[in-house]
């Protein structure tokens, strides 16, 4: 080897090394000291007048996080505002193949601004042979339910950049970034939090240090990595959660911080579909995901379409982890009226239906208080299915009915209701009899009827589900079953 | 005469039949429906129908006792094996019992015969729980699926039609809810919960079709299709279940295309009637034709052989994909996918958009972008084995050819995506990937079009060839 090539070497590689900072320091926060092994270092684009752009503004490579492996990559808006090339999709390209092979997660810090319209254009290709395959987006649809992928978006991060954002299981953004399009009239970008609203982003991030601290929470979920695991500090409190008053309401998380392990709990799209609260977190160390009926949201735990939907694509993205699931009941069934028809509830309610029919994960179910009408089976399966919950448990404040108690007794006491003379008359007759239907399903008739499992105390929730599951490895299946809907 | 086992079987089949109950059937005339009878009569090929459940029970008093909320059969639709259905409203509210669906469920399951379900009523009934009832009791996991979990399984393995001719609700309109092919008429209704119960819950006093109308999800793509009347209803099921089956032979095209191109659309026809002059006359039936209709989805025939037809229609918005069309597309492609169609994809579209409510007013404006639903046809498209042929007559922006065709390098890339010589090529956007999309396997003249398509299907195996290939169910339809 002549002196001459090797020092180009070290020279393009420290020019290299200096270059693209912000990713290159995203992939350092990320990633163990000196694991990261980069791909690709010194590729250019075609048009690199002055020869210093190397990287081609994306940095990627293979790297351990909490000494596991992922295949990563970032963009640097420092060059060519970040923008997609033939060249550095083909790097992207490797990163993908690389997490598909090896199963390993695919973790991508977005910004940019889509392609390089800039970049000089072969002579227009009519005939498809010599281009190049990128096989970028369709790799990430060949991931999506075998590794986990996971994009945060640091900044604006416009069309090629939204589509790689759309195609991964999480996306978590940091406060002021957006994703939107730009053409040649105008630039549209939608802030991430109104994307959050409408369930396009999973997780807003404070900034790239929340956002790498909630990457690294999903891959440790991922690899269960982290063995010890210390009791929930709310755990003794847990019977003090749901108020002995039915009629007034709670706030669902603090029954899954009292649930899950300390400082586990990993919530997704908590800016959408209010009424549904799903969450990953560990139990015993064990990873699980968690799906659960918020009684303190507009439209008090009633399942209407954003709920089944989100609810839908947690089940189907828990499957393909391998995360058992474990589910918290209290609603009041679908959502009913002309908005939520509107909305397409009778095609959306059947989502998580068919969700949890198709899973292959165990699935712990609990019902706290109410469920009536289909609730119970948007949240636990069905009737008579092949795909029971492994534990179906409620606590002693239980109750169910094809409808609410009241709407029930309010029909089949009409007559009387309407008949009566004062309102808070027609309220008492329709209230009574609720009671009396209310007692013949109490917690005591359901354990009696063996309508579930087990009625047991609220502070024994957590130690019961926790047996069962450590009976049960996880099961990660050995090939591909199913992608996981993006929405 | 003495009543025998046999006589007392007679006189209770015969209160069976709508001439021993005329007021029923008068009641339902009345309302323009037909009777549950009626409907799988005129549903059924002559003389194929075999009940199910005219008896269902002997009573303590010796009684035979008929299933009741409706009626089920096995019989043919054009020669091929359907289960046919159809609720009662007017016994007992229409309701499921005593098992019925879930067996015949189970039988579609076993031997892949299609459903076509009636579905109107209003699921179960509020009433005194006894003790207990009012919780779900799981069991019998070995045994049989319900109706929930049954609809979930058949979806992508039999087709399932629903037809809704009347108001439907909880139960029923869940049935219909997970039905690949869903039919209403107009004025019924299809929702969650019905009249009383909204009455209960929300106070408010409204008819079924106002709360959950078929014109309103005509609209909104919560059914397939809207028409007339229970015939009419009854007509597109036969329709439909007949694109399962290839034709021997097919018929011309209605209009050839000319050997000029057709120009930008400026007429509301314009990508209809380039459809109707690649396929056999007559022969396109149009799925969800008044939702998102910037996309037009619908099964078609070349040649006698069936396909999935995807078309951009940029007369509406120059062919723009909000969140709607990009969902219809994937659901659409799955269909396709489940049941062996080859899909035939023309793009004329200036790509993605995503829909906002515009500031105080509310009005929906789009702007270019991207969203979760577009992404999800392009999901669709990478996970089909079924092949798919692409036509470029116009532009391809932003997004659209992914959504439209999937990833040009893809697996499932397309067997031939040709052009016309009008098509955009050499323009840029953001989606880098879409200089891709400028690329064909040839250029070709409209006239030439039919031709290569006829040509490259006759390459394919047949409906019922590619079926019996498939010996396991490759994934559902979703419900959106």
């Amino acid at each position: 080897m002549d002196d001459k090539s090797r020092q180009e070497i070290v020279v393009a590689r420290k020019l290299a090394q200096e270059g693209s900072i912000n990713a290159r320091s995203l992939i350092r926060s990320i990633s163990d000291t000196g694991s990261f092994d980069e791909y690709g270092a010194l590729a250019t684009s075609d048009d690199d007048s002055d020869g210093n752009n190397y990287s081609d503004g994306l940095i990627c490579g293979i790297a351990s996080v909490n000494d596991k492996s992922v295949a990563i990559a970032a963009y640097d808006r420092g060059i060519h505002n970040g923008t997609q090339t033939d060249r550095n999709m083909r790097k992207l390209a490797k990163m993908i193949y690389l997490a598909q092979k090896n199963r390993w997660p695919f973790i991508i810090f977005l910004e940019g601004d889509g392609a390089r319209r800039d970049e000089p254009l072969l002579p227009p290709p009519i005939i498809n042979y010599t281009r190049a395959r990128w096989d970028v987006l369709e790799g990430l649809t060949e991931l999506s339910g075998w590794v986990p992928t996971i994009s945060i978006v640091t900044g604006d991060s416009h069309d090629g950049h939204a589509a790689i954002a759309f195609l991964t299981d999480l996306v978590i953004a940091t406060k002021g970034s957006s994703i939107g399009s730009i053409n040649a009239t105008r630039v549209t970008s939608r802030s991430s939090e109104e994307l959050a609203n409408r369930g396009e982003v999973d997780v807003i991030a404070d900034d790239t240090v929340d956002a790498i601290r909630t990457c690294k929470s999903l891959l440790s979920l991922w690899y269960e990595s982290v063995n010890e695991f210390e009791e929930p500090d709310e755990a003794a409190n847990i019977s003090s959660i749901v108020p002995p008053n039915r009629r007034r309401q709670y706030d669902m998380r603090k029954v899954i911080n009292a649930f899950a392990d300390k400082n586990s709990t990993l919530e997704v799209g908590s800016r959408w579909g209010s009424s549904m609260v799903t969450a990953f977190a560990k139990l015993y160390g064990r990873s699980v995901g968690i799906i659960a009926n918020q009684p303190m949201s507009a439209r008090a735990g009633a399942i209407d379409s954003a709920a089944a939907d989100k609810a839908s694509r947690f089940i189907e993205c828990c499957d393909s982890y391998g995360f058992p699931l474990i589910s918290f009941i209290d609603n009041p069934g679908y959502m009913v009226g002309p908005e939520a028809e509107a909305e397409g509830m009778a095609r959306h309610h059947a989502r998580p239906l068919a969700a949890l029919h198709q899973r292959n994960v165990p699935l712990y179910s609990v019902q706290i208080r109410k469920a009536y009408g289909l609730g119970p089976y948007a949240m636990s399966g069905f009737g008579t299915s092949r795909h029971v919950p492994d534990l179906r448990l409620a606590w002693p404040s239980v109750e169910s009915a094809g409808m609410s108690l009241e709407g029930a007794a309010y029909l089949v006491k009409r007559r009387e209701i309407k008949a009566a003379s004062t309102p808070q008359e027609a309220r008492e007759i329709r209230d009574l009899y609720a009671e009396e239907m209310r007692d013949a399903s109490s917690g005591l008739n359901a354990g009696r009827t063996f309508s579930f499992d087990d009625i047991i105390l609220p502070e024994e929730t957590r130690p019961r589900i926790a047996r069962h599951l450590i009976r049960t490895p996880r099961r990660i299946p050995s090939r591909k079953v199913r992608p996981i809907d993006p929405k | 005469m003495d009543e025998t086992p046999l006589t007392r079987l007679k006189s209770a089949k015969t209160k069976r039949f709508d001439s021993a109950r005329p007021d029923a059937v008068a009641k339902v005339h009345d309302s323009g429906h037909l009777t549950a009878r009626e409907r799988i009569a005129n549903l059924l090929d002559p003389e194929t129908a075999v009940e199910f459940g005219s008896i269902a029970a002997i009573d303590t008093e010796g009684n035979w006792v008929p299933e009741y909320g409706g009626v089920d059969f096995i019989g043919q639709v054009n020669n091929q094996p359907v289960i046919a259905s159809s609720s009662d409203y007017t016994d007992k509210g229409g309701g499921y019992g005593g098992g019925r669906l879930e067996h015949l469920i189970a039988l579609s399951q076993q031997h892949r015969w299609p459903m076509v379900l009636f579905v109107d009523g209003g699921g179960s009934r509020a009433r005194h729980p006894r003790t207990g009832l009012g919780h779900t009791e799981l069991s019998g996991q070995f045994g049989r699926y319900t109706h929930f979990d049954g609809m979930a399984q058949l979806s992508g393995w039999v087709p399932t039609i629903a037809i809704v001719a009347g108001p439907s609700f909880a139960g029923h309109a869940s049935i219909a809810g997970f039905s690949d092919f869903v039919i209403a008429t107009k004025g019924s209704a299809i929702g969650m919960g019905g009249p009383p119960m909204v009455e209960a819950a929300l106070g408010l006093s409204l008819t079924p079709n106002e709360l959950a109308g078929a014109e309103m999800h005509d609209k909104l793509g919560g059914i397939d299709l809207l028409v007339d009347s229970d015939a009419e209803a009854i007509k597109a099921a036969k329709r439909y279940l007949s694109y399962f089956e290839d034709n021997a032979s097919g018929e011309l095209p209605e209009r050839s295309l000319s050997d000029e191109l057709p120009t930008t659309a400026h007429e509301e026809d314009h990508i209809f009637s380039i459809i109707r002059s690649l396929i056999d006359a007559g022969s396109y039936f149009e799925l969800r034709p008044s939702f998102a209709t910037t996309v037009t989805t619908g099964l078609a025939r070349v040649n006698g052989k069936t396909i999935g037809l995807l078309a951009n229609n940029s007369f509406i918005r120059n062919g723009e994909i909000d969140e709607s069309a990009a969902t219809k597309t994937a659901r659409f492609v799955e269909l396709c996918d489940s049941y062996e169609f080859p899909i035939l994809s023309i793009l004329d579209s200036v790509g993605a958009v995503t829909s906002w409510a515009e500031g105080a007013t509310g009005v929906i404006a789009t702007e270019p972008g991207l969203s979760r639903s577009h992404t999800r046809a392009l999901m669709a498209h990478q996970h089909r084995t079924v092949p798919l042929i692409s036509i470029q007559i116009g532009k391809a922006g932003g997004f659209s050819g992914h959504i439209m065709c999937g990833s040009p390098t893809g697996h499932t890339s397309p067997l031939a995506s040709f052009a016309w010589p009008n098509a955009e090529i050499g323009s840029i956007d953001g989606f880098s990937a879409t200089r891709n999309m400028n690329a064909f396997d040839d250029v070709i003249e409209p006239a030439e079009t039919r031709k290569n398509i006829v040509n490259l299907l006759n390459l394919l195996p047949s409906q019922s060839e590619r079926r019996s290939l498939i010996s396991e169910k490759k994934h559902s339809v979703d419900t959106w």
